[in-house]
């Protein structure tokens, strides 16, 4: 279970407080994965980051007794001086991990990016990033109940879209996922229920085809 | 794969443990892209304090205060060096390392912790290598009273962090804070007293120097390393205001801002 109590989140901008979400009160099931569904500039990375404590809200909180990942996605999460090793390390350390080795290992294999591993991550494209990125949880064994993922498999290539959906319906017995993704067929794939971001405020649906309709009406004007 | 599930740990372990692989981190940019980077932390220093040294040779004194001005000048330039490089470090270390906030276990207060760890120990180390160097030379530099030469820079470590915190909220909220700080800083080198000290000042023009609590911080300094030195200005009292205030203050400021440091 993940709890929203009263949440509220704006950001402030020229023209006065810009409210992205209005006191949200909301309890989403942890036992199902979760589309979340919204126009762009609707908050949907914003929510996602809020989930994994990658920021705050303004007002209220967020809670769970579930053990969630940090937000998996192209921005935050590495430091660009850095190579990939150094942040593997880095995220390994903080984790309470004395050993790195075998875990920077195990990240290398997965991410398949050669001598690019040991150069800084400011030089990886979208992709290569995505890899690193993707593989770092791997290395964890997947440690976590819930994988927070905004985007990160939309610019993979074949290779390795293939590879890390084989992996998340691996492990979907033990890890769910909170999931942005543009692509409705790929959401209906991975994803059971579906959260739509509508009015500053979150509607969950139990079926993603309902929340894939209500968006639809909502959001995609027919030419 | 045989890793070990969540490891539990303790919120003090977790602290530790972020603080440790951002103090690897830290040193790695800092001193392992240059190569000579720890180099220069000793011979900067050193460097500013022979030139000095040479100066007031060439002017004709080789004593200020009974104190050979080698040693005298040093004594005012670690200090103020440690103090001048510790609040840029401060002020920046929440943005530089602004990705890794996207991990929960990594909070604004860590990389703070991280470079104080680095400046007070790099700080220790070039104060006690320059003053063995300096006793192989055939100096007098055993402190004559070492408690009260600790004290003092434990109170100018405290100062530094109060300031620097302030920093790390002005620069959250207005980028360019650390220009005016680099601004404020350079006409402090030369109102510091760290080529002269209070008698050599008349003391009806105490006043223009008393309010700097760096310069209470270096005539103390002086007070506790020299016999033949004793400060008239000096004031512990002083000091320990300062630094009282400044850390209060700037924790109230971390408190209040510890969200918008991590929000990107």
């Amino acid at each position: 279970m993940i709890s929203f109590n009263s949440v509220s989140k704006y950001y402030p901008t020229k023209q006065g407080r810009s409210y992205v979400f209005k006191n949200v009160n909301i309890t989403l099931p942890t036992d199902v994965s979760i589309g979340v569904l919204g126009p762009n500039g609707a908050g949907k990375s914003t929510l996602i980051k809020m989930m994994g404590g990658a920021d705050f809200p303004n007002t209220g909180e967020i809670t769970s007794d579930k053990r969630i990942s940090w937000p998996l996605g192209l921005q935050g999460g590495m430091q660009g001086s850095m190579t990939g090793r150094e942040n593997v390390r880095f995220v390994a350390r903080i984790n309470g991990h004395k050993q790195t080795k075998a875990i920077e290992q195990q990240v290398a294999t997965f991410a398949e990016i050669g001598k690019y591993f040991d150069e800084p991550v400011k030089s990886y494209s979208n992709g290569m990033r995505a890899r690193v990125t993707f593989g770092l949880t791997m290395a964890f064994d997947f440690d976590f109940d819930v994988l927070l993922i905004d985007e990160l498999n939309a610019v993979g290539d074949a290779n390795f879209k293939a590879k890390s959906k084989k992996l998340l319906l691996e492990k979907y017995d033990k890890t769910k996922l909170i999931m942005v993704n543009h692509n409705s067929a790929e959401l209906k794939q991975y994803c059971q229920a579906g959260l739509l971001i509508k009015d500053k405020s979150l509607i969950y649906f139990p079926k993603i085809q309902d929340a894939l309709d209500e968006y639809k009406a909502l959001y995609v004007t027919s030419r | 794969m045989d890793f070990p599930l969540a490891i539990a740990r303790t919120s003090l372990q977790i602290m530790r443990d972020t603080v440790h692989a951002l103090l690897m981190r830290e040193l790695k940019t800092r001193f392992g892209a240059k190569k000579l980077g720890y180099f220069w932390a000793f011979v900067e220093p050193a460097a500013q304090a022979s030139i000095m040294a040479i100066m007031f040779s060439l002017i004709g004194r080789n004593s200020l205060a009974g104190v050979p001005v080698a040693l005298f000048i040093l004594s005012g330039i670690l200090p103020f060096k440690f103090f001048s490089k510790l609040l840029p470090q401060l002020a920046q270390a929440i943005s530089a390392n602004k990705p890794l906030f996207a991990y929960r276990q990594v909070t604004a207060i860590d990389p703070i912790i991280t470079r104080l760890i680095i400046e007070a120990v790099t700080f220790v180390v070039v104060y006690t290598v320059i003053l063995i160097v300096m006793a192989w030379m055939g100096f007098e530099v055993w402190p004559h009273d070492l408690l009260a030469l600790l004290g003092i820079n434990t109170l100018l470590l405290i100062l530094g962090t109060g300031i620097g915190l302030i920093m790390c909220s002005a620069v959250a909220h207005w980028e360019d804070s650390s220009k005016i700080l680099a601004m404020v800083m350079t006409p402090m080198f030369f109102i510091s007293g760290i080529f002269f000290c209070a008698t050599m000042i008349p003391s009806q023009y105490w006043y223009l120097f008393d309010w700097n609590p760096i310069f209470h911080v270096i005539e103390l300094s002086r007070d506790a390393m020299f016999a033949s030195y004793t400060t008239p200005v000096g004031s512990w009292k002083y000091v320990g205001m300062c630094a009282l205030v400044s850390v209060s203050v700037g924790l109230m400021l971390y408190q209040v801002n510890r969200n918008r440091f991590i929000a990107t």
